[in-house]
């Protein structure tokens, strides 16, 4: 028989389908949400972010994009106008910038403190791509007066610095809880 | 969390069912396009009523009905968030207003009617089959396709665990921003170790079937078009040209302006 090496290990692949699956649970729960998209979710980032800083950032990247992937059809389905413009922007607003979250593991320490920076790394660069997005895709939606970058930043900033507030808050908890061993 | 009923697959023998997932896909699209395109009440009633034949045909109406019934606490969510938009911007809704939200609200359903046909009827091999056609990597598709499955259990999973730590005293609304936050925890530990817990059940069902040990992968199934695929294909774009030539040659009517 032909052997041959997967590029994931059974038990790395299991957990990433399972969180990414939770994200998505998780994403479905809202409290408040923009018109266009975007969310304060009850800490949908946090699955993912957590499945990055346990496996390295390469498998929490694949779980983001899955997650992505996940969350454009409960977008569609929840928010009061479509979310998406055109193909480019949901491929950038939804695989890759839900992919980003899986860089919370870029310094792969189960340490407090590098953990919460890596946190923070994934949200800011998911907020990059979204004011790219905005300035590029959004444009037609901004209202007179605003100028179109300041705007992007309040708006995403509006759910993202809340999403990050509570992302780090449960991370902080759940790495002082030693979570992130379990069943390794 | 019941709107998510409308996505566990059932199996049945149905002419539906043994359609190419691809083709499936393609009119879940095409229905999706139609219905993002419109904001008229008149059109998103038509197409409510297109699918209809579909899901009698294939035979999963109680499934649809349910989905239904669970999207309709959602759907009263879309259309009261619409009207109070209204009456912020511009005070007493009229009859106008009323008219547009309740078309906001029927192409949710529309959005989730469509969807739930496309799972319900779709099991999972022939999805990961029809997304290995694509060349996306297996390991991708696998994940991808799993995951889905496991959205409806994780939900439910997620519920009873919201429950149990109610009945035990925990109180989830209560005290500032911070304080909320850190009530949630009791909440997501558990979760996240019973999904450590069933990741572990994943991987042991998956290498006991002998996951990635051979190279190249045969199927026991293989997929093929059939006279159905290319009716639905057929379908599908006569669905797709007429609501795009609808959209911009005709004035569709709206039902509040014979009233006025």
């Amino acid at each position: 028989m032909n052997q041959k090496k997967s590029n994931f290990e059974t038990k790395v692949l299991a957990e990433i389908v399972v969180f990414a699956a939770l994200s998505a649970v998780l994403y479905v729960v809202r409290p408040y949400s923009n018109p266009y998209g975007g969310s304060i979710t009850l800490g949908s980032m946090v699955p993912v972010m957590w499945l990055s800083l346990r496996r390295g950032v390469r498998f929490g990247l694949v779980a983001g994009v899955i997650f992505g992937l996940l969350a454009l059809p409960i977008d569609v389905i929840l928010l009061p106008y479509s979310p998406i413009m055109n193909p480019v922007q949901a491929i950038l607003e939804y695989p890759i910038a839900f992919g980003v979250l899986g860089l919370a593991g870029i310094f792969h320490r189960k340490t407090t403190a590098p953990a919460i920076v890596g946190v923070g790394i994934s949200v800011l660069v998911k907020l990059f791509l979204h004011v790219i997005a905005g300035i590029i895709f959004w444009i037609s939606t901004i209202p007179e007066g605003w100028i179109p970058i300041v705007y992007a930043l309040v708006y995403n900033g509006s759910f993202l610095l809340p999403e990050f507030i509570i992302s780090a808050v449960l991370m902080y908890i759940l790495l002082k809880k030693g979570t992130l061993e379990y069943g390794l | 969390m019941s709107v998510f009923d409308g996505l566990k697959f059932r199996r049945v023998s149905s002419p539906i069912h043994l359609l190419d997932p691809r083709i499936k896909f393609f009119y879940v699209c095409s229905v999706f396009v139609s219905a993002i395109i419109f904001w008229e009440l008149l059109p998103l009633i038509i197409l409510f009523l297109v699918q209809i034949p579909f899901v009698l045909s294939a035979r999963v109406q109680k499934e649809w009905v349910r989905s239904l019934r669970g999207a309709a606490f959602l759907a009263a969510f879309i259309f009261s968030t619409n009207i109070v938009f209204r009456f912020i911007s511009a005070g007493q809704p009229t009859l106008q207003d009323v008219e547009y939200a309740s078309a906001m609200t029927l192409r949710f359903v529309v959005l989730v009617e469509s969807f739930s046909i496309f799972f319900l009827t779709t099991s999972p091999d022939h999805l990961g089959l029809a997304l290995e056609k694509s060349h996306i990597p297996y390991e991708f598709c696998f994940a991808f396709t799993t995951a889905v499955r496991f959205v409806p259990v994780l939900a439910d999973e997620a519920q009873t665990i919201m429950d149990a730590q109610k009945a035990r005293g925990l109180e989830l609304e209560k005290g500032n921003f911070i304080k909320r936050i850190r009530n949630y925890i009791p909440i997501l530990i558990p979760l996240i170790i019973s999904a450590i817990r069933r990741s572990l059940e994943l991987a042991e069902a998956m290498e006991s079937r002998a996951w990635g040990a051979i190279e190249k992968r045969t199927n026991l199934y293989i997929l093929k078009m059939g006279r159905n695929d290319y009716l639905l294909i057929m379908i599908s774009i006569l669905i797709l040209i007429i609501s795009v030539y609808t959209r911009f040659h005709v004035t569709v009517p709206v039902f509040s302006s014979f009233f006025l």
